[in-house]
């Protein structure tokens, strides 16, 4: 017969186990990029292949952020981010706290809901061509607004965030109201601050997601002014021939490390968030 | 959806978003071919500020530059060869300035050209693969250049008579050779003369058969280490036990059909007809279809499906393959043994066909425009041109004088790897209507090729399946022709 303590340190281990195998199958892609970005070509097309850089080299840095005016498109990439987030943060918020606290009718309510359920289903490629009709009608190719606009709202946000919103203590906004509060008061003062975890949450997955968005910013702009970094690294593969994976490796890992950062910085509040918002409490 | 929209209906359309069903069926429509308006208008193109007419500017330009616009899919080494190109272009005179704009792949550049013509905001010139141009030829979008050549002094016939053919339709100039390729047989000189072998391709597909057991008898070849390695570590071995292989072929995403083009003719066969009467079922299809199958499949296998040719071929697990000649620079720097190449072996006859992609100008523009973009082709294409750009990127020299140039021929001697791709140029043909002209073409006859090949399907049956998919895929760019050709 096992004891608790037993049984509580099996699953112990066997809860570390899996913690391993998945830190494993995410980590060692991102260390197999860095450690490629060190490398020659000829020794990353060797096989069997090697693990870590027989002949270190800082060669691919320079040639990737040489290869493409990676300056001015890290300037567009966080121009966009920032933009998009704050205002998908916003728009979703609000929009979440209309759709809780405010008293419009039930089925109002209900079928602004119903819509942003039915927006999450709609695939982004769809929009693509509508998308570019408009802007292209509006005279807007190659402009921050064409790549900014369609990803101003967010319905995955505002569908968290109304989920999130509707576990909160109700009480704690009545009493904000019986203060005389109104409705911006009681939004920003005190369901903003009350819904941070899961307003980090959505801010993380827009600043991943916009940073990250290829497809795009790539089909609206033209002009090295106004392109973004995944394009940025998508000229640095080669149209024929061999490729020359170190360059490519390289311009992956300053593309990605600011997201990582960022990641790492909130990765707590995420937790928090994830788990708030999936728990009835 | 209107051209016109104001910002109260842009508005409601954005808040309907969502869900709405109609947005999806739009975008199912609008991804369609291009409306065949042969007159749309061209917008002014490159960035316009948000507050510019899209009007073409009607008012006569005196002394100021013409501004043209080009759309490229080159990325990498080839990508800076490409915009030191229009960089000496733009710094040789100040009558036109181009600007080039990277537009993503072949493809993603083709698809958004499409956009670009429903939103009417399309370049002057686009770069355009085989497979592309004529999609965009038969939604008539395309301007026909001979006239503008003669006025610009070009004599079309100095260019590559399977190139230049290859664009022209009904007599007329619709698609300029620029970045051409062609398929090349690829051989590790170092493995050969292990084998005992000697040091020059195979005439013809059955001496290979020959040769094949001797370099399969190899082991993976030790790489030798390079100078500035051997100092500090030494390179290991491959791997000692594993044989050699004597032949790899590509897959259908790598375009293993553009390869089979060149080995159907030498048996004598054909894709298709240039009236879309598809012939890749006949006997010689099958028979250079078997021929395939038996190099992987039969007895006597000499040959292996590669997930990457290349990879393969530098690592020295294969010793021969057939590739683009635009690889050639690349295997000669990365592969640690001695590079040869060779014209493609025969079966019944010889057979190699041309790829890459060219210049197309967009119809519709004012003539200065159209004089400005044929500026810029032409020094793109010029002797010159196109001798500094294949000495760049490996590509073909797509003029006759280039290759008699002095300035070639020198570079032959440097590089006589890269005169047997020159060499082989005069005896290529322009690919077959289902492989390039059919949407998906190269893909249809690539699916059926890794069935024979790694399905070790029956031939015939295969073929026949291909050849309906060809057609029912075939018909509708068959009626647009009509409409077009007559």
């Amino acid at each position: 017969m096992l004891t608790n303590n037993q049984r509580i340190n099996s699953t112990l281990i066997a809860a570390y186990i899996i913690m391993g195998i998945a830190c494993i199958c995410i980590g060692a892609p991102l260390l197999w990029m860095v450690f490629a970005s060190f490398k020659h070509t000829d020794e990353i097309y060797r096989i069997p292949a090697t693990f870590w850089p027989e002949r270190p080299t800082f060669e691919n840095y320079p040639a990737a952020w040489n290869a493409v005016p990676f300056d001015r498109y890290f300037l567009n990439s966080v121009i966009t981010t920032c933009i998009a987030t704050t205002s998908k943060l916003v728009l979703a918020t609000m929009c979440a706290y209309a759709l809780v606290y405010t008293k419009a009718p039930k089925w109002l309510k209900d079928g602004v809901f119903l819509l942003i359920i039915a927006a999450l289903m709609v695939p982004a490629q769809v929009v693509i061509v509508p998308n570019y009709i408009t802007m292209a009608s509006l005279q807007w190719i190659d402009t921050y607004q064409a790549i900014v606009l369609p990803n101003c709202a967010t319905a995955f946000g505002t569908f968290l965030l109304r989920q999130y919103c509707m576990n909160l203590p109700y009480e704690v906004i009545e009493a904000a109201e019986m203060d005389g509060a109104n409705h911006l008061q009681r939004m920003w003062l005190v369901v903003v601050p009350m819904a941070q975890p899961a307003l980090v949450t959505v801010g993380l997955f827009a600043v991943v997601s916009e940073w990250n968005d290829f497809l795009w910013p790539m089909i609206v702009t033209n002009t090295n002014e106004m392109r973004t970094l995944p394009i940025g690294l998508f000229r640095l593969f080669q149209t024929e021939g061999l490729q020359n994976w170190g360059v490519i490796m390289a311009g992956t890992v300053f593309v990605v490390a600011p997201v990582i950062a960022v990641f790492v910085r909130m990765q707590k509040s995420i937790v928090a968030g994830i788990a708030a918002g999936a728990v009835r409490g | 959806m209107d051209a016109k929209m104001n910002r109260r209906s842009f508005l409601r359309a954005m808040a309907v978003v969502g869900g709405s069903t109609v947005l999806a069926a739009c975008g199912a429509q609008t991804a369609a071919t291009p409306s065949a308006t042969a007159e749309a208008p061209i917008a002014a193109t490159e960035a316009p500020a948000p507050t510019v007419a899209p009007t073409v500017v009607a008012e006569p330009t005196k002394t100021s530059t013409i501004d043209i616009t080009y759309w490229g899919s080159f990325s990498g080494g080839l990508g800076e060869a490409e915009q030191a190109m229009v960089d000496s272009f733009n710094a040789s005179q100040s009558d036109v300035k181009i600007n080039y704009q990277f537009q993503g792949n072949y493809e993603e550049t083709a698809q958004k050209l499409t956009a670009a013509l429903q939103a009417k905001q399309t370049p002057e010139i686009s770069l355009l693969s085989d497979v592309w141009w004529f999609k965009f030829y038969t939604a008539g979008v395309l301007q026909p250049v001979k006239d503008l050549m003669a006025a610009a002094k070009i004599d079309p016939s100095d260019y590559v008579d399977s190139l230049i053919n290859e664009g022209t339709r009904k007599g007329d100039i619709h698609w300029v050779p620029f970045a051409r390729s062609t398929p090349l047989f690829y051989y590790n000189k170092d493995a050969f003369a292990a084998a005992g072998l000697p040091d020059r391709g195979p005439e013809t597909w059955a001496e290979f058969a020959e040769w094949a057991p001797k370099l399969a008898q190899l082991k993976v070849m030790t790489p030798v280490a390079t100078p500035d390695a051997a100092a500090t570590t030494p390179v290991p071995t491959v791997d000692p036990e594993t044989n050699m292989m004597a032949f790899a072929h590509p897959n259908s995403a790598s375009y293993v059909a553009w390869l089979f083009q060149g080995v159907i003719w030498q048996h004598s066969g054909k894709y298709s007809d240039p009236d879309f009467t598809i012939r890749i079922q006949e006997e010689n299809g099958v028979r250079a279809g078997k021929f395939y199958q038996d190099s992987v499949n039969a007895m006597s296998k000499w040959a292996y499906n590669a997930k990457d040719i290349g990879a393969d071929f530098i690592n020295g697990l294969t010793a021969t393959t057939m590739a683009s000649t635009g690889g050639l620079a690349g295997f000669e720097k990365n592969a640690k043994f001695n590079v040869g190449t060779a014209m493609l072996p025969k079966a019944d006859g010889f057979g190699c066909c041309t790829g890459g992609a060219g210049l197309a100008m967009l119809a519709g523009l004012p003539a200065e425009k159209q004089a400005a973009a044929m500026k810029f082709i032409a020094f793109a294409t010029s002797t010159e041109g196109t001798t500094t750009w294949s000495q760049n990127t490996g590509y073909m020299p797509v003029r006759k004088s280039a290759i008699a140039s002095d300035a070639m021929n020198t570079f032959f001697t440097e590089r006589p790897n890269f005169k047997t791709a020159v060499d082989q140029l005069a005896l290529t043909q322009p690919q077959d209507s289902a492989r390039v002209f059919i949407p998906g073409g190269d893909q249809i006859i690539g699916k059926g090729l890794e069935r024979i090949m790694i399905g070790n399907e029956d031939v015939a049956t295969v073929w026949s399946d291909v050849k309906l998919t060809l057609e029912e895929t075939g018909a509708p760019i068959k009626e647009a022709l009509k409409a077009i050709e007559g």
